[in-house]
């Protein structure tokens, strides 16, 4: 439970106007350290509602599927450039960030995670690395700035910050496949 | 077949002691490593005495010359011989002795770091490569004096990349069991040398061809940003090396045991995790990254503070109940009880006790407003000969007194003892006149990387003089603390009495908690340290070579 109440601390930090100020100034700290951490503060607060809610978890997320492809979708969603043009400038998107990011992927990806076949996995692993190196591309390549809110160089730099993440999340799988931990075990 | 060998291997490796091959390998980086800490001791000498206006340098071994190579000698080079030197020995000791084929990459990795060396300390020589340790462009050196680095670079690669097969080929023969801590810290020590090197490596491949004329510029902001991401991290694994003998031989040097496993692990994850983008705030007030930027990294590099807070605990936690158990009473009646006349335990404790100030004055040079103060003033100078020259370095001479004599079969003497002690006495005492005067005069304003000068006796730069004099006071007691060390470590080498000297380990509490196995994922904390350098270097490296400026000539200053 001490887990969840770290995860309740970051989750208000991260929402104090000064940091959100500060973390959305930046587009790759907007798009690369402020969500992904509203996802861990939910994962983190993850226990709190696995214990006060067990039969909604058993019952809807028995294989760990429908978490995940929750997950996806949240996770797509916030990838568009528009999304987080509106976080900016809408109010009420701003709100539906802080609400989704921790609640609708962070609680269901660590809640499906260890319920997932390796199969599926591998799928995550592949897709997610996929899609991060197509935003790259789009990111790097497009002539166009896609945000109204950020410059292009910015959306450069967050195009290779997307390189560097399908980067981590294809060596961590490439490893995956030729370290068996169960050797060492 | 090949398993069953191995464990017979490993037993008799264990009941008979160092493995005579792998001892020699580890007293020939260590000889090496002190005839380097003489050499560069003694140039460490010159320079404190020509800073103080004793001393006039002739024009064929300038200040500048000394000054690159007492770096590049004492900082790359004395530490890294002995930290390779100090990891294989503690391989063969506690994975039961080196595989062949690792041995052998050792002795390759020596020849490539002595190949560098010698490109390294010629072109300085010739006063083809003033550029100090730092080879700052537009600053030009020679470009055999790059290529000389990038020898010095293969030969950590080499020797790391034997320390992960050795470590891996441990854990498949023992299944099950977590990597004895001591090479635990090896293989985290080396992955941190790995990542921080990647930049470095991409700077020298630029400069190399800079340096031969066939590129005309020179990217100066890029070049600074890649070699603080290696700069700071190489002296964050010098400290690891460091920290593994407190944490692992110290319990046992005062008869304790280790406090927790756990919180050991932890700290080698959380220091190859976090250190890369720390590197940053060596560029405090360069030009070129906006307020915001600077903003963000000092919480990057503050939170390197977290594992050496947790190492502080766990050392107080060891010594207090290590003198409980000897009866101590009271909040700090353990203080007594601990060995304080066996060098052993003396010189790594100095160690620690410098690392308070070392790691406050740190802190404190992270935060913007403070660093503009002292950015590039002695002060600077002052808290690494702190952090390395006394944290890092007396802890590795602690290592010394039993390390060598278990090598080659010997025993320290009282006698030798007692001189130890009086080496750490003068080091401690010499480290303090030094770095105190450095630091104090820093504030005063008095610049680094400069030779003596009045600036036509100016009344402020007269003011700091009486401050230099102690600073060569405190350089000439360090030499004389390098000509105690150097006769030590030969002393035990080849004439201290034969006999069995333990290398010491410390056990686990008896009633201490299973250590969980997360600690034992390399491949998941290795792809958390990228994320985590990417999210420190993303955004000003693509800021700076997008928005590169034109680029600079080479400049040769001296």
């Amino acid at each position: 439970m001490k887990q969840a109440a770290y995860g309740l601390v970051l989750y208000i930090f991260l929402m104090l106007p000064p940091v959100t100020a500060l973390a959305e100034s930046i587009m790759a700290i907007h798009m690369h350290m402020q969500m992904p951490l509203f996802v861990i503060a939910g994962m983190l607060m993850t226990p709190f509602f696995q214990k006060k809610f067990p039969n909604l978890f058993s019952k809807w997320n028995s294989n760990g599927i429908p978490g995940i492809i929750l997950f996806m979708i949240i996770v797509l969603y916030w990838m568009l450039p528009r999304t987080m043009d509106e976080a900016l400038t809408i109010p009420a998107v701003e709100i539906f960030k802080f609400v989704s990011l921790p609640f609708l992927a962070g609680v269901p990806l660590r809640d499906s995670w260890k319920k997932l076949e390796t199969r599926v996995k591998n799928i995550i692993y592949i897709s997610l690395s996929a899609i991060f190196g197509f935003m790259a591309w789009l990111y790097i390549a497009s002539p166009n700035q896609l945000c109204n809110n950020y410059l292009i160089v910015e959306q450069k730099t967050l195009g290779w910050g997307f390189v560097f993440l399908a980067a981590c999340i294809f060596i961590y799988f490439i490893q995956t496949l030729f370290i068996d931990e169960t050797e060492y075990e | 077949m090949e398993a069953l060998k191995n464990t017979i291997l490993e037993k008799t490796n264990k009941s008979l002691g160092v493995n005579a091959e792998d001892a020699r390998l580890t007293l020939t980086y260590l000889s090496l490593a002190f005839i380097v800490l003489f050499i560069g001791g003694a140039l460490g000498l010159l320079q404190g005495l020509n800073r103080a206006g004793l001393l006039e340098l002739p024009v064929w071994l300038n200040y500048y010359q000394i000054l690159t190579a007492h770096g590049v000698l004492l900082v790359l080079v004395f530490t890294t011989l002995f930290m390779i030197g100090y990891f294989y020995a503690s391989l063969s000791h506690t994975l039961g002795g080196l595989l062949p084929k690792v041995r052998k990459m050792g002795w390759v990795a020596f020849g490539l770091l002595v190949t560098g060396v010698v490109f390294v300390v010629t072109t300085i020589i010739m006063g083809e490569a003033s550029v100090m340790y730092t080879f700052y462009p537009p600053m030009q050196a020679s470009p055999w004096f790059y290529i000389g680095l990038v020898f010095l670079v293969a030969g950590l690669w080499v020797s790391g990349i034997g320390v992960f097969i050795n470590a891996a080929s441990w854990k498949k023969r023992n299944r099950g069991k977590h990597l004895p801590l001591l090479s635990y810290f090896a293989v985290g020590a080396f992955v941190l040398t790995l990542l921080g090197s990647l930049g470095v490596t991409a700077e020298v491949l630029m400069l190399i061809p800079w340096a031969f004329g066939w590129t005309e510029t020179i990217n100066v902001m890029l070049s600074r940003t890649l070699f603080w991401s290696f700069g700071h991290t190489i002296v964050n694994v010098w400290y690891l090396v460091a920290v593994s003998a407190w944490y692992v031989t110290v319990p046992k040097i005062i008869g304790g045991r280790l406090f927790s496993d756990t919180l050991a692990r932890l700290v080698v994850i959380l220091s190859v995790v976090l250190n890369v983008p720390g590197g940053f705030h060596h560029q405090i007030i360069d030009p070129g990254f906006t307020q915001g930027l600077k903003f963000m990294h000092v919480f990057m590099s503050l939170s390197i503070a977290l594992p050496s807070l947790m190492t502080a605990f766990f050392m107080f936690a060891v010594f207090e109940r290590a003198g409980r158990k000897k009866g101590a009473k009271g909040l700090l009646g353990w203080f007594k009880k601990l060995p304080w006349n066996d060098v052993r335990f003396l010189a790594p404790m100095i160690a620690m006790i410098a690392f308070i100030p070392a790691g406050a004055g740190g802190i404190a040079q992270t935060n913007n407003q403070l660093n503009q103060v002292v950015h590039n003033s002695l002060w600077v100078v002052g808290h690494f000969h702190l952090t390395l020259g006394t944290t890092v370095v007396l802890t590795f001479f602690g290592v010394m007194y039993w390390l060598i004599p278990y090598l080659t079969k010997r025993e320290m003497t009282t006698k030798i003892n007692r001189l130890g002690i009086i080496q750490t006495i003068v080091w401690a005492v010499g480290m303090l006149f030094m770095s105190g005067a450095m630091h104090w005069v820093g504030v005063l304003g008095s610049p680094r990387r400069t030779s003596y000068t009045t600036y036509g006796d100016n009344a402020t730069a007269l003011g700091w003089d009486p401050y230099l004099f102690f600073l060569a006071i405190g350089g000439s007691l360090l030499f004389l603390g390098v000509i105690l060390m150097v006769y030590i470590v030969f002393n035990l080498m080849f004439f201290a009495p034969k006999g069995n000297t333990a290398f010491p380990i410390a056990e686990p509490e008896d009633n201490a908690s299973v250590t969980p196995r997360w600690t034992e994922r390399w491949g998941l904390w290795v792809i958390v340290a990228i994320a985590v350098i990417s999210m420190g270097y993303v955004i000003p490296l693509v800021d700076l070579i997008l928005n590169a400026p034109p680029g600079s000539p080479p400049f040769k200053t001296w």
